[in-house]
């Protein structure tokens, strides 16, 4: 483990919108550079599995494409990981981050003391191979800004 | 009958699985259906690229099951340019293909069926989680179960690449060499993972076989059915993950047919309903004869339950002694019960461990030949494994250029989708009188389709940790009269 703090890019990049927090690490790759403190990892994995890559960090920030609802596709919104209260799941595979944190933190875990989300509303997260809508693709400048303001850096570009 | 059934887009948030139940005028049941959404267009997405780029691009069908779309895929790309695994490659693949299955089958059995069986299919939705699983059996187990997948992890990361999207089967073998510290450490992991599974099968004893009430669960009409069964064997009729010929055995456990997977066309069809997007694949001989048990339907099963119902035991000494018990416990061959699946999932966990162990200690594992280098005109290739959740099968056909031109996947859990939805109907009926849904009832019906373990194919991470799950019940007019939705818990 080299960093104190992780930026997690969630998505899958065959599916359309949902590659965007994948494409977004990989700007940031560059920006952080020289920034032994912060690790800069894209996954497309979910689930339990996630609970590996968080431990041992003292802040983690997710970026992922979500369909929410209540935004227009391309808007970039934070969620407060507080209000995802955990929920009986049917299935591991799908167990959400406030799932993982409780049971990080029941198991005694090192688990991250914070955790933010950066999320952009998807248009489509479901075409095979399909691009990124319009909005999300306009969208990605905005989403490393708010990425490197949430890890407190200042992007010149 | 169900054409009222509404198609909507599915959405991060809610439709992974949707039950519709429609009652009749006496607020019975008259027919449950659940829709598993899948992605279509994956074969179409797949034309024109390399063969060698299956393996790769498959195994991002899905973040659940990427190594067993990658090595169906590896081993068609074999088939295609007719080129045996290299004895090594082979041994490499099946190392890690037999590290996945104990990975899959252990996390399964620890955070997916605990809820319905550690913590209780009558407890509380707040307990029903992974967080109230670790309550009942304790944080030193929680602990270990955790250590050891990662350790697990780890070690197939070190070999195949990645865990998610291996990069490592090639046709003819596989990219990378095992070294020897590699092997130590691939012993050592394989003798805890026989520990482990022999813990856990200590755990299934006392947890839920000390429990009359679970067991008269598992043994209860509502969640038996008797079907078909298929799954792959090896050259003794054992079960076997990575390789083997295709058998299928009836209700009554009577071996029926047995073939490579290059004649699944043969023996396999496929029946399309018009509220599902799922296609159900039947036995071709015996033909579709509807939502049916017994010897006269087509419906079968994969998984678990299928696979030792079909073979005639595991390869290995110790998974062997807990394949008899299970058997003589359950009543002989075939087990029917669809909740059995649970308990033959951690048969297969230490048969899986104990393959992981003696594959470790064979010296071969680190030999340099790892690869036969093709040289035939690639033209048709078929690959079959058992995935965690049962038999997947990648059909390819290419130029010859190796470009893909044709492709064919039969997943695991469209095998068992007839199956599923006549578990999800039958559970339904049995629990809804007077139209009334409450959370237990529900909970009940979906431990009827969470015993197969389906893997919806979608990529979706839930970020916000909301259930995938949404039930609409229908009066006689079709109209809705109650809604579930569990992700809004």
């Amino acid at each position: 483990m080299t960093g104190r703090t992780l930026i997690l890019g969630l998505g899958n990049e065959l599916l359309a919108d949902d590659a965007v927090g994948v494409l977004v690490v990989r700007q940031l790759s560059n920006d952080l550079a020289d920034r032994a403190d912060i690790d800069v990892v894209g996954t497309p994995e979910h689930g339990l599995a996630l609970l590996d890559l968080l431990i041992g960090y003292d802040e983690v920030v997710l970026v992922d494409a979500i369909v929410s609802g209540a935004h227009e596709p391309g808007e970039v919104f934070e969620i407060d990981p507080t209000e995802l209260r955990p929920t009986p799941n049917p299935s591991p595979h799908y167990a959400g981050v406030p799932e993982l944190l409780a049971l990080g933190e029941r198991l005694g875990l090192a688990m991250p003391r914070g955790v933010r989300i950066v999320a952009v509303e998807a248009g489509d997260l479901l075409t095979l191979g399909g691009p990124m809508t319009v909005g999300v693709r306009r969208a990605l400048p905005e989403l490393r800004r708010r990425v490197l303001d949430a890890v407190g850096v200042h992007a010149w570009s | 009958m169900g054409r009222h059934v509404v198609v909507d887009p599915i959405t991060r948030l809610e439709g992974h699985g949707k039950i519709d139940i429609i009652l009749n005028d006496e607020g019975g049941v008259d027919r449950a259906y659940f829709q598993v959404p899948e992605l279509r267009g994956f074969e179409k997405f797949l034309v024109g690229r390399p063969i060698e780029d299956a393996p790769q691009i498959t195994s991002r069908i899905c973040g659940v099951c990427p190594m067993a779309h990658h090595m169906a895929a590896a081993k068609a790309a074999d088939d295609v340019f007719g080129v045996e695994c290299a004895p090594t490659g082979r041994l490499i693949r099946e190392w890690c293909y037999n590290a996945f299955t104990f990975e899959d089958h252990a996390l399964h059995f620890y955070f997916l069926g605990g809820p319905d069986f550690v913590v209780g299919p009558d407890a509380s939705k707040a307990e029903r989680n992974i967080v109230g699983v670790i309550g009942k059996v304790g944080v030193e187990v929680g602990k270990r179960v955790i250590a050891m997948r990662r350790e697990v992890r780890e070690m197939v990361t070190t070999i195949a690449g990645k865990i998610i999207h291996p990069v490592f089967g090639l046709p003819g073998g596989v990219a990378r060499r095992v070294s020897a510290e590699e092997r130590a450490r691939c012993v050592e992991i394989s003798e805890k993972a026989v520990e482990f599974a022999l813990f856990t099968l200590g755990v299934f004893r006392d947890v839920v076989l000390k429990n009359e009430e679970y067991v008269g669960w598992i043994l209860s009409e509502g969640y038996t059915h008797k079907t078909h069964y298929m799954g792959l064997v090896d050259s003794d009729g054992k079960v076997n993950f990575y390789d083997g010929l295709l058998r299928v055995v009836g209700p009554d456990g009577g071996r029926e047919s047995e073939f490579p997977v290059r004649e699944y066309t043969d023996y396999i069809d496929e029946h399309v309903e018009p509220w599902s997007y799922v296609k159900f694949p039947y036995l071709k001989k015996i033909g579709w004869k509807g939502f049916a048990e017994g010897a006269e339907s087509g419906v079968y099963a994969v998984a678990p339950l299928a696979r030792l119902n079909a073979a005639d035991g595991m390869p290995t000494p110790k998974a062997q002694e807990a394949y008899e018990e299970y058997f003589e416990t359950l009543g002989g061959k075939p087990v029917h019960h669809t909740l059995a699946t649970h308990w033959a999932r951690l048969v297969e966990l230490l048969g899986a461990a104990e393959l992981m162990l003696e594959i470790a200690r064979d010296p071969r594992l680190i030999d340099e030949h790892i690869r036969n280098i093709p040289t035939r005109t690639p033209t048709e290739g078929f690959g079959v494994v058992e995935a965690p959740r049962g038999t997947l099968i990648h059909h390819y056909a290419t130029d010859e250029n190796g470009l893909i031109t044709m492709a064919n996947l039969i997943v695991a859990t469209q095998n068992n989708a007839a199956r599923i939805a006549m578990s999800v109907d039958r559970a339904a009926r049995t629990l809804i009188d007077r139209g009334k849904v409450d959370d237990t009832i529900l909970n009940k019906i979906e431990m009827a389709f969470r015993a197969y373990d389906p893997c919806h194919g979608c990529a979706t991470h839930a970020l916000p940790g909301h259930t995938p799950l949404w039930v609409r019940v229908y009066d006689a007019g079709h109209e809705l009269v109650q809604e579930v939705r569990r992700d809004r818990a």
